[in-house]
């Protein structure tokens, strides 16, 4: 075999750190946020960071930092992001067929990669149908991220004592959303689905702990397929 | 760290459970079928959730931080639909969120 063949990466693996440097362009300041979010509201750096790590999802490290510096029961934290968290539910369904022909291991260890940026980057793409393509791409995209978002965290601690107050920071995120979703809205269910959700979910939106946004997500879903059907 | 680990295990549940322990294919047809107009739904709720937070809809009215949101969000709208390119939309509307709060 060819040394230069030998020793370049995987075509999985180039193509998914290309989908993910501008996702993480978009991630970049929401992950300084944890940080910042760490050590402003007295929880600690230490903790933004270790949520990074341990949870890998940024809305869901919110909440719970919040209700940590607020001083709730560990119940009704742990309660509170996993709902939050409940759409995770949803993507790895979603993205089950990918899974279903993989080694054991994979099973188990791939699915801690669930999560927003992810999913749409998988979802976006049509030539991962090949179980070792997909592995490969799914891997290189979720360590990726993860190295990154943990990274991005501890800069957050690092930086958070001269970052200024501002709203630059907190639309970063939707606006990554946003590049992902826009897209899409070419096809009428897609359009049906996200109006009824984003409606709903502002809606709902005082509903506690995250369920405005799961609202908002069986609303467009429901939506949609009813487009679809009437479509077809 | 006790709490963020029980939190990280409930998650690592959600990821996991209709993968490795219950596989999807085995669900119904009809919320196999929903299930793939998720990634629009979600991704639009994520984006009104981020904008109003637990503050319902009056808070769209409201001139402040809100407004400034929407205006920046909008130009990434307008970018990503007339680019399709990822990061621009990003940077747009950091770029506009800067300015309007320069601006009021």
């Amino acid at each position: 075999m060819d040394i230069t063949l030998r020793h370049s990466p995987a075509p999985e693996v180039r193509a998914a750190l290309r989908d993910l440097a501008p996702v993480m362009v978009g991630l970049a300041p929401f992950a300084l946020l944890i940080g910042v979010t760490g050590v402003r509201s007295g929880v600690g750096g230490g903790t933004g960071v270790l949520s990074s790590a341990l949870l890998l999802g940024g809305s869901a490290q919110l909440t719970g930092l919040t209700m940590l510096a607020g001083g709730a029961s560990p119940l009704a934290l742990v309660a509170a992001v996993t709902l939050v968290n409940a759409r995770f539910l949803l993507y790895a369904a979603a993205l089950e067929p990918s899974f279903r022909h993989q080694p054991r291991w994979f099973r188990w260890v791939g699915p801690q990669f669930v999560v927003d940026p992810t999913y749409a980057m998988a979802a976006r793409r049509d030539d991962l149908a090949d179980p070792r393509r997909f592995r490969r791409y799914w891997l290189a995209a979720g360590v990726g991220l993860a190295t990154v978002w943990v990274s991005l965290t501890v800069l957050g601690v690092v930086l958070a004592p001269v970052l200024p107050e501002s709203a630059a920071l907190d639309v970063a995120a939707p606006a990554m959303f946003l590049a992902v979703l826009v897209p899409q809205l070419r096809a009428r269910p897609a359009r049906a689905g996200a109006s009824a959700a984003a409606v709903t979910a502002v809606v709902a939106s005082p509903l506690p702990d995250g369920l405005g946004l799961l609202c908002g997500i069986a609303a467009g879903v429901l939506a949609a397929t009813l487009a679809d059907r009437s479509t077809s | 760290m006790i709490v963020l680990l029980a939190a990280a295990v409930a998650t690592y549940a959600l990821r996991t459970v209709l993968v490795t322990l219950v596989p999807a294919h085995r669900l119904p047809v009809t919320v196999r079928r929903g299930l793939g107009h998720l990634a629009p739904a979600a991704l639009a709720a994520l984006v009104a959730t981020a904008v109003v937070g637990h503050r319902g809809v009056h808070v769209l009215l409201v001139p402040g931080p809100v407004l400034t949101a929407l205006v920046a969000l909008a130009a990434a709208a307008l970018v990503a639909w007339r680019t399709r390119n990822p990061a621009l939309p990003v940077l747009a509307a950091v770029a506009v969120a800067i300015l309007t709060e320069a601006v009021t």
